[in-house]
């Protein structure tokens, strides 16, 4: 990898890193993984694959609500963006289907909107 | 953007309604046909707490609160026109957060730098080398007023003038992340959810001093953190971020990562230093400070990980701007782990001066248990109790000092009436006990001693007089001892003292523990008049202390007894009376 200037690093920040228009964000901080965030992450990975979806799965940090972990923050063109709380494959699974593919939010999950 | 309307029951004295109320507006909007323009959607958080039926509105985010039947249809005609809301029914939520420490935790990906660097990420150090140079740096972070967010609120900026004006041909820079608090973890939050944040502070603050050399030190209870750091770091290598000539310039700083045994001392910055240098953890006296003479005997700046997230913000929005945050001594904002027995424990990072009933209550929803708050604890096992009735103190670092309490890094419990407030006091003072290095006298005996005054006391052997000794040991710790742990161990046991001296003597009189958590001063009784004979605690004594049977009924067995709870947990019919 090449040494940044100054001027690269001007340029870096402003250019936005591959960001897929829809993407689903998985808390994996200590929190999170200790409420089985990894299980959910590798699970969304998984079923992306399986049901050839055009959705990006990434990882983050805490975002703080440790009380409702594993947090999962989800941006799809059209919804606002939400944050579910609480989530295990079961509630993954109806946010692939329902707020992915039918575009609904999912409901009893919600903790936060990001707007 | 179809609009959403998110509902939710926030009345946590009475049954969920939030089902039937969400029943009822589906209702109204299939009866007129709304069902492609909005969405209605059960939430499990939304945001206000105790303010009956809820509903927000998307986008916009309006908020109406305790919504009857009536007002259903005036909230959905105004919800699908633009720009209307009902008037007289819409919420200000008073309490929010302010993300300027977690901006980036839970928004990118911690193990990648490329989404640092596109949230603005370095700019803050590339201003730095290329424009300001290290006066206009020191005299920006004075502007900014920015205190240490370590405890103690030690200005930011003289820490770093005085270890630049020493003339040394060596200087280090040091990450404090060795966070022991019971229950305070928004340090290591901020390692793993934005650790570039903290390695860009810590290079400013290094090119402040003019250091060639940093270290991190952390906790190894940490692992998580420990890789992610690791990982920042290779990556800032990499792009030159760190090494020889960082962004082109002549600065140099090499960054290596230490490891904390995970002795609670070793926060105190003496007992760093040594603890890096490969000696015993133990706190020497200061003067002379490490700013002057400290890792090696060269001049050394410690900051707390929070404190070093907020540099780098702080240099790109500017020192004024910063100031504007907060209160006239206390600038920015102060991350808190909430945690006890609160609805929502988690990090709630907020603005300076926001009161503590703000916290608790207004973002982190009361209590769990819909108990009244009984006082709230800051600061760990250096902070005090802060009863219910100032919790409209606004939080800032005199503030909480003058109620006997101190902001520390960041711990903040929440106690309702079950708690009891010789037995919190007796836990945290435990805790130092156990993490006393033992080097000065006032820490190691002091200690010892008055933890054995708490223990009587709550055994029910307690005197009178024991209070007035409890307060004599406490001031001689706090005037005596070598370091901060000493100094400020007593905190708990004197703020109880202050605001709870009547629960001391509850137990001490009358021998009686209000909270029933002293477990020698609570007896288990069954009610003959609720007992359904089941036989359920009688299984589950584990000392076999509940003789009887099914047709004569269970007692329990005084003398056998243990006080652990059992039946009093298993019993379906409220039949055990714990007094």
């Amino acid at each position: 990898m090449n040494k940044l200037t100054p001027v690269d690093l001007e340029k870096m920040s402003q250019t936005k890193t591959g960001q897929a228009k829809d993407w689903i964000k998985v808390g994996m901080s200590s929190c999170g993984i200790a409420a089985g965030a990894q299980e959910v992450y590798n699970f969304f990975v998984e079923e992306v694959k399986k049901r050839n979806l055009q959705i990006e799965i990434k990882k983050c940090g805490c975002a703080g609500a440790c009380y409702a972990e594993p947090l999962v923050e989800v941006s799809v063109e059209g919804l606002p963006s939400v944050i579910y709380g609480t989530v295990n494959k079961e509630v993954a699974t109806s946010i692939l289907e329902k707020h992915v593919n039918a575009k609904r939010l999912v409901n009893d999950y919600i903790f936060e909107v990001l707007a | 953007m179809r609009k959403v309307i998110l509902v939710k029951d926030t009345d946590t004295k009475r049954a969920d309604q939030t089902r039937d109320f969400y029943t009822r507006i589906l209702d109204y909007i299939r009866q007129g046909n709304l069902l492609e323009q909005v969405q209605v959607v059960r939430v499990a958080d939304i945001g206000v707490y105790g303010q009956g039926l809820v509903i927000k509105i998307l986008p916009g985010g309006v908020i109406y609160t305790n919504v009857s039947d009536n007002d259903i249809p005036k909230i959905i005609e105004a919800a699908l026109q633009e720009n209307k809301v009902v008037q007289g029914l819409v919420f200000e939520p008073k309490a929010k957060q302010y993300r300027l420490v977690l901006r980036n935790c839970g928004k990118i990906d911690p193990e990648s730098i490329d989404e640092y660097i596109a949230s603005g990420g370095y700019l803050g150090l590339k201003k730095v080398l290329t424009e300001l140079g290290p006066e206009k740096l020191i005299e920006e972070i004075k502007t900014s007023g920015i205190r240490g967010r370590g405890g103690a609120g030690y200005p930011t900026w003289m820490k770093w003038n005085f270890a630049r004006e020493v003339d040394s041909a060596e200087k280090f820079v040091i990450c404090n992340a060795d966070e022991g608090d019971p229950g305070a973890y928004m340090d290591r939050s901020v390692l793993e959810g934005d650790p570039h944040s903290v390695i860009e502070g810590l290079i400013i603050a290094a090119f402040a001093i003019g250091a060639s050399r940093g270290y991190f030190y952390i906790r190894a209870e940490y692992p998580l953190a420990v890789e992610r750091i690791k990982r920042a770091i290779e990556q800032a290598y990499a792009y030159g971020l760190l090494g020889q000539n960082i962004l082109g310039t002549a600065f140099n700083l090499d960054l290596e990562i230490r490891l904390g045994a995970g002795a609670f001392v070793c926060g105190e910055e003496t007992a760093l230093i040594a603890s890096i240098e490969g000696k015993r953890g133990t706190p020497h006296p200061r003067p002379p400070y490490p700013s002057v003479k400290g890792l090696w005997g060269k001049p050394t700046v410690i900051n707390n990980v929070e404190t070093l997230a907020n540099i780098p913000v702080i240099i790109t929005k500017g020192g004024k701007w910063f100031a504007q945050i907060g209160t006239t001594t206390s600038k920015g904002t102060k991350v808190f782990a909430v945690t006890g027995k609160v609805k929502n424990s988690g990090l709630v990072e907020i603005a300076m001066g926001a009161t503590l009933r703000d916290i608790v209550e207004g973002i982190c929803g009361g209590t769990f248990s819909g108990k009244p708050i009984k006082a709230v604890q800051t600061g760990g096992p250096s902070g005090g109790v802060i009863p219910q009735e100032l919790l409209d103190t606004p939080v800032d670092y005199e503030n909480l000092q003058k109620l006997g309490s101190i902001m520390g890094s960041g711990g903040m419990i929440v106690i309702d009436e079950d708690d009891c407030m010789v037995d919190i006091p007796k836990f945290y003072l435990g805790f130092c006990v156990e993490e006393s290095c033992g080097k000065c006298a006032p820490c190691r005996v002091g200690g010892f001693q008055m933890l054995g005054y708490l223990k009587k006391i709550s055994e029910g052997k307690g005197k009178p007089e024991d209070l007035g000794q409890l307060r004599r040991i406490a001031q001689a710790m706090q005037k005596a001892s070598l370091c901060g742990l000493g100094q400020t161990a007593s905190n708990p046991v004197l703020s109880t003292l202050k605001y709870f001296e009547t629960e001391y003597n509850e137990h001490i009189i009358n021998k009686r523990c209000p909270a029933g958590k002293c477990s020698h001063l609570v007896t288990y009784t069954i009610l003959e008049d609720k007992c359904k004979r089941c036989g359920l605690c009688a299984i589950n004594c584990p000392v076999k202390a509940i003789p009887g049977d099914k047709e004569n009924g269970y007692s329990i067995l005084q003398d056998k007894c243990i006080k652990c709870g059992r039946c009093f947990d298993v019993c379906k019919f409220k039949a055990v009376l714990k007094k």
